[in-house]
């Protein structure tokens, strides 16, 4: 296994040229892999040292373009008014331990695409976009389009995630984002994001393969429930030691509008 | 056959060399390395926190920090933390507490504990809990722990009137 | 006085700064490192080994598998194992072969070389599978392993045993009320932060040294010896710093392993487990299924109790048949039940064995009759700690088996903890919340099995104390220098302790059982008093007056009563050295010498504790939020009283309450090992397997103690290490049951089984 540290992102494609290359963000996911064998790569490419993928600036827009290599820690510093950012930022207090927090990168934690993570469900409900760039280009593609399943992406062979951009979202919105684990700093057995305005944006994680989506949920209680209800019975979560998928069906809905109702309230 | 590569590692304030493949935790290139065993090896993937050093000054799992990655960062681990064999107060007040038993968790709660008091220096109960809740201890269930990191909390706090 | 104090640890400076020393801090020149081999069948015949691909490995130095092995089988209670596996393997993760090279990564990938075929065999995952009449058998053999005590074991039954008291049958037929019901536990692992290894060494005739975290450096030693064929005098095991045991490291699984490697590479060789290789070599905590009948009067006199428990023993018997001792003897519970019946069995199956571990049958035992006691209260509608305390055992009442127990705080235990709680200003309620409050009483031991302990006074007048026991972490090296020093009146720093060591160290069974303080420091407590007196003779002498004469001075003199004039321990010794007696030492050895069963009261069938006692006995009192739309619960505050007879070192024995409640927690709530349909173990990491951090462990756990001496020990002491265990989960799920109406009968209570429960009320 051999190690380069480039310091452009052009030099990291190259790098990543390799067979079985791996890019090193946070390595929190990476390195616990590697440790339990799970996967041995040929080269480790660290992004460590790319200006470009650090720093959080605001677009003409309002919305918030996040480097790839912005730690959990810095996220849940962020002190926001706007919704968007402030799902994502309940989320990143959220992952987790503290040492974890403090050197894990949301570009790593989108790249790997764990479904039981706690970035995929805010960034869906966020409507917010993954900046992915390659030798060929930079293009953006929509959370909601990007995680495709069980550590699976929309990311293709030599492209490297250089950003999240997150729109302020719906203006005097409101957001939560909420997770039921076994123990804290678990991962989630069921985690909901809601972003709130004048109907809901929710998504829910560790409920199947990807983040579930649900747009323009109507506020009121009873059809809230009636069509959180729906999601569920549509959903096709996970059987594991922490919860049947049944048990995930069954508490969704009183999840959804909990977060809902914490939102408004 | 895996290529070792010759790393400079800055340790507890001092320069080290060490051999080690890319993918050699810092656990192993301190512990094996530098023969400072002080940092241990609970679970090897990050989730008990008895590996845990600062590097750069924050609180890292070093079982999940490559050594080869490291760089110019510095590194604290357990032994950079008393001074001439006295103490620190974070020491201290673990001992005093009764908090150590079995000790494999401890150096992993002395760097915790040693974080949140170098930013926070009278942390209130919410605070101190957060802090902690990275390290796993099996002996104790938290509480002298806690104890020991609310009475140091006090005494600094009771410093500063 | 040194006793009743807390001073700090004597090794907690060294844990503090990270120099302590646990196993795989040891480094020895050209140490080897060894990688293992192991089973990825449930259950297999081994059919052949190739081992001449990882013999070509430049860097390996040693080898061995299942047919090198020529003795005959070892173990425990029932020697059914063998250092490795031999002709079969029973378990996935059973250790088939291991090697032993230059670094780790050779060694590993040696391993990787090595070459087994299997002819794959059925195997048994459940107790209802290994029960059932067409089921493939583990141990064929059985009826010719060498038993160390009866076992009534055939087919997939390992060993079965039985307590009776009075007529349980006659009994439920006066009962007003009786409730039935069925409890199901779970395999909980140890999850000591360090997790198992040894060092290896062999000096050049042959003879072994072995540093191993460990609970036993006696146990080790025997089993080495029996394993390898060789006398114990050419074994000697080490005590490294122990990081938790818990139970999990009081036998041998992988020591003679390294000794073979050492022995056959002439180098030292480290063993070390990865965590992943802890949950799949080690043991584990039994599985239990408990059916349980409870009958009494209405005013609420329990009339009649009657239990059957199945352990799912795994695939070795391990310390099995002593589990379900205890569980048998636990089960009826700390109350005057006048009718009682415990049959119980512990089966065979294809898992990782199971054995012991903090509690050792009384938590499964517990869980189910201290859970249905509040059924009971609630047939009976009577309040459930007024049911306890009715019924309660008092000084002079029997323990199930026979045995009169002199001195017991039940009653106070139960009202400390109600009252402390009514006291304890109440927690606000939290939306979306249902608040719960549950009780639960439990008894323990302190004493079995045979230890001894060895003291001398030094040229300088210090004192070096010597003992077999072994500190997990819980405190006993403190404790006992504590419990030397209070018998001479001198200053703990006057008394040094020695490592435990097989070459010097007087014997010691094990670290298990709650005893070290009762037994260990029973011995301790009479060594130093036997040595007090010899000096108090060189002292009479020297004084020219009569022993009766003298006292004690508080800092290590002799002195007339009434008189200043004192000597000093430094001229008892130098007198003792240089002019008449001889170097002044003394030493005390026992076995557990309690009054024992009553066979006139209980009929007692194939226990396998020949004696046990010391009796202690605790309550908790537990408040729960319980979210009823999803199941989750979280412990707010507890109160757990428990009686150590005499707190050594008060603030050790809240140590030890607060962390056995919160592994107890642990039991209750999130811990479980998970065996998939092949028979592997799908929990193997940290990430899988889940123990309560910081922010899942209450910040209010008040630990009570009372202390009601025991007469037979010179101090009082008695044990505290496991009952706080036992209390949680049967507390917890009576405070679910009382937030909520629902009951969970099964371990552990995750959110989906609460609201299964919730939905069923």
């Amino acid at each position: 296994m051999d190690y380069v540290a480039p310091q452009t992102v052009e030099e990291a494609w190259r790098a990543l040229e390799a067979e079985d290359a791996r890019c090193l963000a946070g390595g929190q996911s990476l390195v616990a892999m590697m440790n339990l064998g799970l996967v041995a790569p040929s080269r480790l490419v660290s992004l460590r040292r790319i200006a470009s993928l650090r720093g959080v600036a605001t677009e003409d827009d309002g919305s918030l373009r996040i480097g790839a290599m912005t730690t959990h820690a810095e996220l849940a510093a962020l002190d926001t008014a706007e919704c968007g950012p402030a799902v994502l930022a309940q989320a990143a207090r959220v992952v987790a331990y503290p040492a974890v927090r403090a050197f894990g990168t949301i570009g790593g934690s989108v790249a790997h695409a764990d479904p039981a993570a706690d970035y995929p469900v805010a960034l869906v409900a966020a409507d917010a976009v993954i900046e992915v760039a390659s030798a060929t280009g930079t293009h953006r593609i929509a959370a909601r389009d990007f995680f495709h399943g069980l550590f699976e992406t929309a990311l293709k062979p030599g492209e490297i995630v250089t950003a999240i951009v997150v729109p302020r979202g719906p203006k005097s919105g409101r957001a939560i984002y909420e997770k039921l684990s076994l123990v804290a700093g678990d991962f989630a057995i069921i985690s909901v994001a809601a972003v709130v305005a004048e109907t809901a944006t929710i998504a829910i994680g560790s409920c199947g393969p990807k983040p579930l989506l649900a747009c323009g949920l109507p506020l009121e209680p009873g059809a809230l429930r009636e069509a959180a209800a729906k999601l569920a019975a549509a959903s096709d979560p996970p059987s594991d030691h922490r919860g049947s998928a049944a048990y995930r069906r069954k508490v969704l809905p009183e999840l959804v509008c909990r977060a809902v109702r914490a939102a408004t309230s | 056959m895996s290529n070792k590569l010759a790393i400079e590692l800055n340790v507890n304030g001092e320069p080290h060399d060490v051999l080690a493949t890319a993918a050699t935790p810092l656990l192993d290139a301190l512990r094996t390395g530098l023969g400072l065993t002080g940092s241990k090896r609970g679970c090897n993937h990050g989730v008990c926190g008895a590996c845990t050093v600062l590097l750069d000054g924050k609180l890292a799992r070093s079982c999940l920090t490559l050594a080869v990655d490291v760089g110019e960062r510095p590194v604290t681990t357990i032994e950079g933390i008393s001074q001439n064999g006295t103490l620190s107060p974070v020491q201290r007040a673990l001992l005093d507490a009764g908090a150590i038993q079995c000790g494999f968790c401890t150096p992993g709660f002395v760097m915790a504990l040693t974080e949140l008091f170098a930013r926070e220096p009278a942390p209130d109960r919410e605070q101190i809990r957060a802090a902690l809740s990275g390290n796993l201890c099996r002996c104790s269930g938290y509480v002298k722990i806690i104890e020991a990191a609310e009475r140091l909390a006090a005494a600094h706090a009771g410093e500063h009137q | 006085m040194t006793i009743g104090v807390s001073p700090p640890r004597l090794e907690a400076g060294d844990k503090a700064t990270g120099r302590a020393r646990y196993i795989d801090d040891i480094r020895l020149p050209g140490m080897l490192h060894a990688a293992l081999v192991t089973s990825p069948h449930a259950h297999a015949k081994i059919l052949g080994y190739r081992l001449d691909a990882a013999r070509a490995i430049p860097g390996v130095k040693a080898i061995v598998t299942g047919e090198d092995l020529k003795g005959p089988r070892s173990g425990g209670i029932i020697k059914d194992e063998s250092m490795i596996a031999r002709q079969r393997v029973r378990y996935v993760g059973e250790i088939l072969a291991a090697v032993a090279a230059v670094d780790g990564e050779t060694a590993r990938r040696a391993a990787e070389a090595i070459e087994i075929t299997y002819e794959p065999l059925p195997s048994v995952l459940s107790i209802d599978a290994a029960l059932a009449s067409d089921a493939p058998l583990l141990h064929e053999e059985q009826a010719n392993y060498i038993k160390t005590v009866p076992s009534g074991g055939h087919d997939n039954v390992v060993f079965e045993s039985s307590v009776e008291e009075g007529d349980v049958e006659r009994a439920f037929r006066e009962c007003d009320v009786v409730v039935e019901g069925i409890w199901d536990t779970q395999a909980q692992h140890h999850l000591y932060l360090e997790t198992n290894g040894c060092v290896a060494d062999v000096n050049t005739a042959g003879r072994i040294t072995l540093f191993a975290t460990c609970q036993s450096v006696h146990h080790i030693q025997q089993r080495i010896a029996e394993e390898l064929g060789e006398p114990m005098a050419k074994i000697r095991v080490v005590a490294t710093r122990v990081g938790g045991g818990f139970g999990g490291k009081h036998a041998s699984n992988i020591h003679s392993i390294a000794a073979w490697l050492a022995r056959q590479a002439r180098r030292p060789v480290k063993l070390t487990l990865s965590r992943m290789q802890d949950f799949e070599i080690q043991r584990s905590r039994h599985p239990a299924r408990i059916w349980l009948k409870t009958g009494a009067r209405r005013d609420g006199t329990i009339l009649a109790r009657d239990a059957k428990i199945i352990l799912d023993g795994g695939a070795y018997t391990d310390e099995s048949p002593a589990v379900l001792a205890f569980a048998l003897l636990m089960v009826r519970g700390p109350y005057r039940i006048a009718n009682a019946r415990a049959r119980g069995q512990v089966v065979y199956t294809n898992k990782l064995r199971a054995g012991s571990f903090r509690g050792f049958g009384n938590p499964q035992a517990s869980f189910a009759a201290e859970s249905q006691l509040d059924e009971l209260a609630a047939k009976l509608d009577l309040d459930p700690v007024e049911l306890r305390l009715k019924n309660a055992m008092r000084p002079g009442d029997t323990a199930f088996g026979g045995e009169v127990v002199r001195s017991c705080v039940l009653t106070e235990c139960l009202t400390r903890v109600r009252e402390a709680q009514r006291r304890a200003a109440p927690l606000p309620p939290r939306p979306d919340r249902k608040r719960g409050l549950g009780y639960a009483v439990m008894s323990h031991v302190s004493g079995l099995m045979g230890t001894a302990a060895n003291v001398q006074l030094r040229t300088d007048g210090s004192i070096a104390l010597a003992t077999g026991c072994v500190d997990l972490g819980q405190g006993s090296d403190t404790v006992m220098v504590q419990i030397c020093a209070d018998a001479l009146a001198v200053p703990i720093e006057r008394v040094s302790y020695a490592p435990q060591d097989t070459d010097s160290s007087p014997y010691n069974w094990k670290t298990a059982g709650s005893r070290s303080t009762y037994m260990t420091g029973r011995a301790v407590a009479v060594a130093t008093v036997e040595m007090r007196d010899k000096m108090l003779e060189h002292a009479s002498e020297m004084l020219e007056c009569a022993v009766s004469d003298l006292e004690l001075r508080p800092g290590g003199a002799i002195g007339i009563k009434g008189v200043p004039k004192a000597i000093g321990f430094k001229e008892i010794a130098m007198r003792s050295l240089y002019q008449a007696g001889g170097p002044i030492a003394a030493s005390h050895g026992f076995v557990f010498d309690g009054p024992g069963f009553d066979p006139k009261r209980a009929s007692i069938h194939r226990l396998a504790f020949a004696n046990l006692g010391v009796y202690t006995f605790g309550a908790h009192c537990v408040e729960v939020d319980v979210d009823e739309a999803t199941g989750a619960v979280e412990v707010r505050r507890a109160w757990c009283a428990h009686d150590a007879g005499r707190a050594i070192n008060p603030v050790s024995c809240e140590g030890q309450i607060q962390g056995g409640f919160v592994q107890g927690m642990g039991y209750a709530l999130t811990e479980a090992m998970h065996w998939d349909d092949q028979g592997w173990l799908t929990s193997v990491t940290l990430a899988d397997y889940k123990i309560p951090g910081v922010l899942d462990t209450p910040p209010e756990i008040n630990a009570i103690v009372l202390e009601d001496p025991d007469p037979s020990h010179p101090v009082g002491a008695k044990g505290i290490g496991e009952p706080s265990l036992v209390g949680a989960a049967p507390a917890i799920a009576n405070a679910i049951c009382n937030a909520t109406g629902a009951r969970v009968r099964q371990l552990p209570m995750i959110p989906e089984r609460v609201l299964d429960a919730i939905e069923w009320r």
